[in-house]
């Protein structure tokens, strides 16, 4: 009886937590619009536009492509999908989640690079010029960054001699030295600039242009409308808003609920919040200071990010 | 026993009715004989890994004076899994496939004598035995490339590089073996075992190095490799599954058992330069997959990178070993033996697939094909999950062992030898590498092979192939998705044969379940799990689409900036899907490109025609393997002088050779 | 208060390590130099704390001369000659820079392996941290090899020296304040001629750009 409900107080917590990022990721988006916009001196549209859009999208026709096969429509749910699990089996708000125990950081890393893929297969499903342009330079992006993403990982997983997500994140709060370390510190920028790779934003990609020859992301989803198109934005929403929390919670840990009451749960809801809003803040900051590199400059930032997370392992091996 | 030497004798017999019956029924008939073989081994595989016993048998009547040895134990049994399943349903394709050349009397003996082997190389006990099989294997499989007459040229320059290569591999482990034997040892492995440790370190590294040249190339690290990318296409397409996923194991198999086996683990050294020369295939794999558009050559080149990933695990696994690490050396080992069987499973049904594309649309050239899977849709099927598998997409069996693989380098990081850490970090770049750049090679095949629009007629024509070949591509998805989401089911036979490599009583960190879980170490995945809450958000997704949104789609054009009607040649092709990641990495890769134009006649500032040509050969073979050919050839030529005809100079040598020995023997 | 000692000591000698990489990352000549200004902020704090904790003063001064000519007066004197050409880039180095970048990663990794043989001699929480200097040593002198720029040739002979420094602080926690003084003044000198140099050599040939001078010989 008392592992029914202390399930299903975990299941509750998870549910939470999807829902919180489910409705928190296009608020990020919003809040990383809204300060980029006041940066430039604009009053900017209000932060909770992106849901706005999503509902509008709702209500659209749906169109499929002429040379489209089962992959479009199979796509954003598969994006979806991948996204939700993510979040589900991360610790965000609690320690421990549904399927806490088998939390494993790079259960994480390939399920969003699983999504990556789908919507790489559904930019090449129309047939179109702009889908597989689209789809080879966020594959390419993606090959080049996983070098930097994964080894950042493993630099943070030797430290505390897991890879289990919630062991790494308990190590921290037991160790909290560490967060100043030059390990943590080098593998938070690898991780920094990882992030922005996988998330599209400048100086990776412009997230807001029209000209389909500068985009990377954008074009991939050229061709879907409607419900469809707010599936694919809402799973990229909760993949931005899981990125950030997680890079947020890896090295900032505190706050998050370590029991299944509701006070620490609410607790760990808000800190969360103000921790990922924090990590957007500076990523728009970012973003507002730099300008978005060309395709073939792009392997520079990505090398530059795995040179700091092997000076990363390097580091944690000789200050072990 | 009893029951492998039927499995053998019925593979025999499937060669014989090959040879024997006449044409209508000569590919049904061996076709079923075969399959029965390869059951009755697969059976007595699993029943050897449950037990976890050794079988042994002898006789003296087929090979004289040294007599054949087979002993089946754990680790043998584990690739004889490997080789068995894939053999079965290489037959069963086999069924559909076979028309016109590939029927013939020799063709269907052969490929069954080539099954024989592959069941029979992991399971020799004896070094005559041993390189029986193996020159059977080799032979078999090289008769078998010049099948299909149409590919003339292509197939002959393959045959000669495999040949060749296939040779000096053999020689080379035969000569690390008899090293072993010095000082006068018996040549069956029983002996071989207990007579290794006193022979010096020296002897005994002399022959590791001369074993692993030998196996390494079977198995396809660079920088031996140059055969495989030449080989494994030409094959018809069972034969190139067999090659890809069973014989290539074989390569790894000997490593195993020479190195941990019959040497004890030797130095750690050993089994660094094992898991550099992983490290390096696994690279170089990946990136000649990513930029080749000839569907076989792609594969071929990303088995070279998975099975650097498979000896970066062994490697590693000595290594630690030799370190004290028992339980990281352990799951490192039983990383990579899982990784064998997945790979197995997945690249033999992606080679079937790519035979039955081959079949539809009468060409491999990705850059040909497209659209492909509306015709084709349990091909796709096939492909697409095989692919998801080696991109180790989670609840996949590729994640299942390249997670392992990670966990196993992961915990060696607490070593105190440097250069085992040094190793260790290695690997992982290595694999985060090699999964990235996977992910765009396997994008790339199903997406411009199955996604879009035909790219020519031959694509647009195509029909789904037979039956057969259908339930045997089926058949070989069914590993791919049961070790993705309940590995754990293998994890007992998996320690009985990661134990009776590495020796010794040691407790396998891996526990039981349907996920994996190190207890001991930490860490623990539930692809189980994992797979149910993908489907039940797949669903929701699904469900809110039909509720929410209208239940049919309305087809209209794509966006074409504003203009309408896409042909297929505005699509992106498998080149330029591949360009970026060619230019980021030209200076390893080496493109070569030409330019030809052609002036119109009255003015050279006209042109009549532009030729434009960019072609990614493989380095190693261009500026390593031509070269050296090319002087072994001037050497050749210059001791051709010694022989002007001249009888008496002839004769000369005779009767000087006779004096100079007669000298240095008295 | 031994815990932030070790903190601090890990943070500053990374930091050295990391604006050594940083200056091989950057194309500027503007920022390479800032880089180089940030690592003589952090080498001396390397041995300001060294001398805080052994209780030497000697390393306390040390650590001031290192901040002032290191920090400020090398990179002012470099940030002027390299005012002579104010849009200075390193467009297109020897070995480009996403390949110089894994090579430099290699660096480290060679620099670890031999580095931990060297401090297993005398391990002490100081000694640990000689491999990170050691790196900066080879990647000073890749830099040195492959860039074009006169200027960025000698950021990289200055990483050198920064980097021989950060070992000897480390291992040896203490140098003779004169060898520091001589080093020092050495580098300064090597900055003033370079300076005198590139005046007349745009004088001469209106380029500063090594490569395209040949005639080194008679």
């Amino acid at each position: 009886m008392i592992a029914n409900v202390d399930s299903l107080s975990q299941g509750l917590a998870t549910l939470l937590q999807v829902i919180v990022v489910a409705l928190g990721g296009p608020l990020l988006v919003g809040l990383m619009a809204k300060v980029k916009a006041r940066a430039e001196g604009r009053v900017g549209a209000p932060i909770s536009q992106p849901l706005r859009d999503l509902r509008k999208l709702l209500a659209k026709e749906r169109l499929h492509a002429r040379h489209a096969s089962v992959v479009l429509p199979l796509a954003p749910m598969v994006i979806m999908a991948t996204s939700v699990v993510a979040v589900a089996i991360t610790p965000l708000v609690s320690t421990h989640p549904l399927l806490g125990s088998s939390a494993d950081i790079l259960v994480i890393v390939y399920l969003l690079l699983t999504g990556s893929a789908a919507a790489a297969l559904a930019g090449l499903d129309p047939g179109t010029a702009f889908g597989g342009m689209g789809a080879s330079r966020a594959m390419t992006i993606g090959a080049l960054a996983e070098p930097a993403l994964l080894v950042a990982v493993i630099a943070l997983s030797i430290q505390s001699g897991t890879s289990n997500l919630p062991g790494i994140m308990a190590s921290t709060l037991a160790n909290p030295q560490w967060v100043l370390g030059p390990s943590r510190l080098l593998a938070l920028g690898a991780l920094l600039i990882v992030v922005i790779a996988e998330t599209g934003r400048i100086p990776v990609d412009n997230p807001s242009t029209h000209l389909e020859l500068t985009m990377v992301h954008e074009a991939m989803i050229l061709e879907y409308a409607g419900p469809e198109l707010a599936l694919v934005s809402l799973g990229e929403a909760m993949r931005v808003g899981l990125l950030f929390s997680l890079v947020a919670n890896l090295f900032l840990p505190w706050g998050i609920a370590t029991h299944d009451t509701a006070l620490a749960l609410a607790l760990g809801t808000v800190v969360v919040a103000l921790k990922t809003a924090f990590v957007a803040v500076a990523v728009a900051l970012i973003e507002v200071r730099s300008a978005k590199l060309r395709l073939f400059r792009l392997p520079e930032l990505l090398a530059g990010g795995f040179v700091m997370s092997v000076l990363a392992v390097v580091t944690g091996l000789v200050t072990r | 026993m009893g029951w492998f030497l039927a499995a053998l004798v019925l593979c025999g017999a499937a060669a014989l009715v090959g040879a024997g019956l006449p044409r209508r029924v000569r590919v049904a008939g061996s076709a079923l004989l075969g399959a029965a073989g390869c059951l009755i081994a697969l059976a007595v595989a699993l029943r050897t890994l449950i037990a976890g016993d050794t079988l042994t048998w002898h006789t003296t009547q087929i090979l004289p004076f040294t007599g054949l040895s087979l002993s089946l134990d754990p680790l043998a049994a584990w690739f004889i899994l490997a080789s068995s399943f894939v053999g079965l349903a290489a037959c069963l394709y086999n069924v559909g496939y076979a028309k016109g050349a590939m029927a013939s009397r020799s063709a269907q003996s052969l490929f069954m004598v080539f099954v024989l082997t592959l069941i029979a190389v992991p399971a020799a006990s004896s070094i005559m035995s041993l390189m029986f099989w193996w020159e059977l294997m080799a032979l078999s499989s090289l008769l078998l490339i010049l099948t299909d007459q149409s590919r003339h040229r292509e197939a002959r320059s393959a045959a000669l590089w495999y040949g060749a290569m296939t040779q000096i591999g053999a020689a080379s482990i035969l000569m690390g073996l008899l090293v072993m034997t010095s000082g006068g040892a018996g040549q069956s492995f029983a002996d071989l075992r207990s007579h290794s440790s006193s022979l010096s370190p020296l002897a005994q590294s002399f022959a590791f190095v001369l074993v692993l040249l030998g196996f390494a190339s079977k198995a396809g690290a660079v920088p031996l490799h140059v055969w495989l990318p030449k080989a494994h296409p030409e094959a018809p397409s069972p034969v190139s599954a067999l090659m890809s996923s069973a014989m290539v194991a074989m390569g790894v198999y000997g490593i195993i058992r020479v190195g941990e086996d019959l040497l004890h683990g030797g130095t750690p050294w050993w089994w660094i330069a094992v898991a550099l020369l992983g490290v390096v295939s696994a690279f170089y794999g990946a990136l000649h997959a990513t930029t080749s558009t000839d569907l076989k050559r792609l594969l071929a080149y990303s088995t070279i990178d998975i099975i650097g990933l498979v000896l970066i695990g062994v490697g590693a696994a000595g290594a630690l070993k030799d370190n004290g690490q028992l339980g990281a050396a352990h799951v490192a080992l039983s990383a990579a033996l899982l990784l064998v069987v997945a790979h197995a499973a997945f690249k033999g049904a992606l080679f079937l697939g790519a035979g039955a594309i081959e079949r539809a649309t009468g060409t491999r050239n990705l850059d040909l094909l497209g659209g492909l899977i509306h015709a084709m849709p349990v091909t796709a099927l096939v492909v697409a999950i095989s692919a998801g598998s080696i991109m180790a997409v989670p609840t996949l069996s590729g994640f299942s062992g390249e997670w392992l693989l990670l966990q196993g380098l992961l915990h060696g990081f607490a070593t105190t030898s440097t250069p085992t850490v040094i190793v260790m970090l290695l690997g992982v770049i290595a694999l985060a590498l090699t999964g990235g750049l996977t992910a765009v090679a396997f994008v790339k095949s199903f997406g411009i092979g199955f996604l879009g629009q035909a790219r020519s007629s031959g694509a647009r024509d195509a029909r789904e192939v037979a039956v057969s070949m259908r339930l045997a591509m089926l058949l070989l998805v069914v590993p791919s998705v049961a070790l993705g989401v309940a590995p754990g089911l293998l994890v007992a036979m998996l320690s009985r044969a990661t134990t009776s490599a590495l020796g010794g009583k040691l407790a396998s960190p891996l526990d039981a379940g349907t996920g994996l879980v190190l207890s001991r170490l930490g860490g623990a995945i539930a692809p189980a799990a994992l797979l149910v809450g993908l489907v039940a958000v797949m669903a929701l997704a699904w469900l809110l689409n039909q509720t929410l949104a209208q239940r049919r789609a309305r087809r209209v054009e794509a966006w074409g900036c504003g203009r309408d009607l896409q042909t297929s040649r505005m699509q992106y092709t498998a080149t330029s899907f591949a360009e970026p990641l060619q230019r980021v990495f030209a200076d390893v890769l080496r493109p070569q490109s030409d330019v030809e134009v052609t002036h119109v006649a009255e003015s050279r500032y006209y042109e009549q025609s532009l030729m434009y040509e960019n072609r990614v050969v493989d380095v190693l073979e261009a500026r390593g393997y031509r070269p050296l050919i090319a002087a072994a050839q001037r050497l050749g030529r210059v001791a051709r002088g010694l022989q002007n005809g001249s009888i008496h100079r002839y004769l000369a040598f005779g009767f000087v050779a006779l004096v100079v020995i007669l000298v240095v023997v008295g | 208060m031994t815990s932030t000692y070790i903190a601090t000591l890990e943070l500053a000698a990374g930091a050295v390590l990391l604006s050594a990489v940083m200056t091989l990352w950057r194309r500027g000549v503007r920022s390479i130099v800032s880089m180089l200004s940030l690592q003589g902020v952090a080498l001396a704090a390397v041995a300001m704390v060294l001398g805080r904790h052994e209780h030497e003063n000697a390393l306390l001064v040390t650590g001031v001369l290192v901040l002032v000519v290191k920090g400020l007066v090398v990179p002012t004197l470099l940030r002027r000659v390299s005012r002579l050409d104010p849009r200075s880039r390193e467009s297109r180095p020897l070995v480009n820079v996403p390949a110089s970048l894994v090579f430099a990663a290699a660096l480290i990794v060679l620099a670890y392996v031999v580095g931990t043989r060297i401090t297993a001699l005398s391990p002490t929480s100081a000694t640990h941290l000689a491999p990170l200097g050691l790196a900066t040593v080879l990647v000073g002198y890749f830099m040195l090899v492959t860039r074009r720029r006169a200027v960025s040739k000698i950021v990289g002979l200055i990483l050198v020296d920064n980097g021989i420094a950060l070992v000897t602080f480390l291992l040896t926690s203490g140098v003779p304040l004169i060898v520091e003084l001589g080093s020092s003044l050495d580098v300064l000198l090597v900055v003033v001629v370079l300076q005198f140099l590139m005046v007349s050599m745009r004088r001469h040939s209106d380029t500063d750009r090594l490569t395209e001078m040949k005639a080194l010989h008679d």
